[in-house]
């Protein structure tokens, strides 16, 4: 889906914010990701619960286009665990 | 300077301004700034009193209800909120064509949301200096 950590990587982060976007359709995930980026400090991760696939694939765009590090996703059943970390 | 986006509403029927509030709010995450200008229907579904009752589509009428619920189960609010949200977290600006509001004996202060009148080459102008410009 995207460029980024492999998985055995992203299992080890411990973010310093998680949105539970699950059940929400775009582009409300990518609103809530861009309030929540926010609330955390720079060069802090944040971990987006997505069950939409159109997130999946905007969230990594997002957080390159505004300058935040997109850090990678990892694929469960149903759902999509994206990471960023704040940069600005 | 910040990218820009202008939409120009001309339609007024609620399954047409969902994706004029989708490509906002969009726009909006994207730090992009947003001038919409609402023209004659778009006026009148911006009207506070019409808002909620407005539910005719412009397409597959019979499917209004079928899509609803189709709406709900995806976790979509109404377009009306989904623009307030953009509006509160980023830059968009929204702009009533004069003459409309005159059409439909509107005050500023009944147009939902609303921040000014302006006229046809202002409308023009903006779109021009737009990177992107769509008409809705």
């Amino acid at each position: 889906m995207s460029e980024g950590l492999p998985k055995e990587e992203l299992e080890k982060i411990k973010p310093d914010k998680v949105v539970d976007a699950r059940g929400v359709s775009c582009p409300g995930p990518l609103l809530a990701a861009k309030r929540a980026i926010t609330e955390i400090p720079i060069d802090g991760v944040l971990e987006v619960l997505s069950s939409d696939p159109g997130t999946a694939r905007d969230l990594p765009k997002w957080a390159k286009k505004v300058g935040h590090e997109f850090l990678g996703v990892i694929e469960e059943p149903g759902y999509w665990r994206i990471f960023m970390r704040r940069k600005k | 300077m910040p990218e820009k986006m202008v939409l120009v509403i001309f339609s007024g029927t609620p399954d047409r301004l969902l994706g004029a509030a989708v490509l906002t709010s969009g726009a909006v995450a994207m730090d992009m700034e947003v001038d919409i200008y609402l023209m004659l229907w778009g006026v009148y579904a911006f009207l506070k009193k019409n808002l909620e009752k407005n539910k005719e589509l412009s397409e597959h009428k019979e499917l209004a209800e079928e899509l609803e619920k189709g709406l709900k189960n995806a976790g979509l609010k109404p377009w009306y909120e989904m623009l307030k949200e953009a509006k509160e977290l980023g830059t968009v600006r929204i702009h009533v064509c004069s003459a409309a509001a005159k059409a439909w004996n509107a005050k500023l202060e009944d147009i939902y949301l609303a921040d000014d009148f302006v006229g046809a080459a202002e409308i023009v102008s903006t779109a021009k200096e737009a990177e992107i410009a769509f008409f809705i």
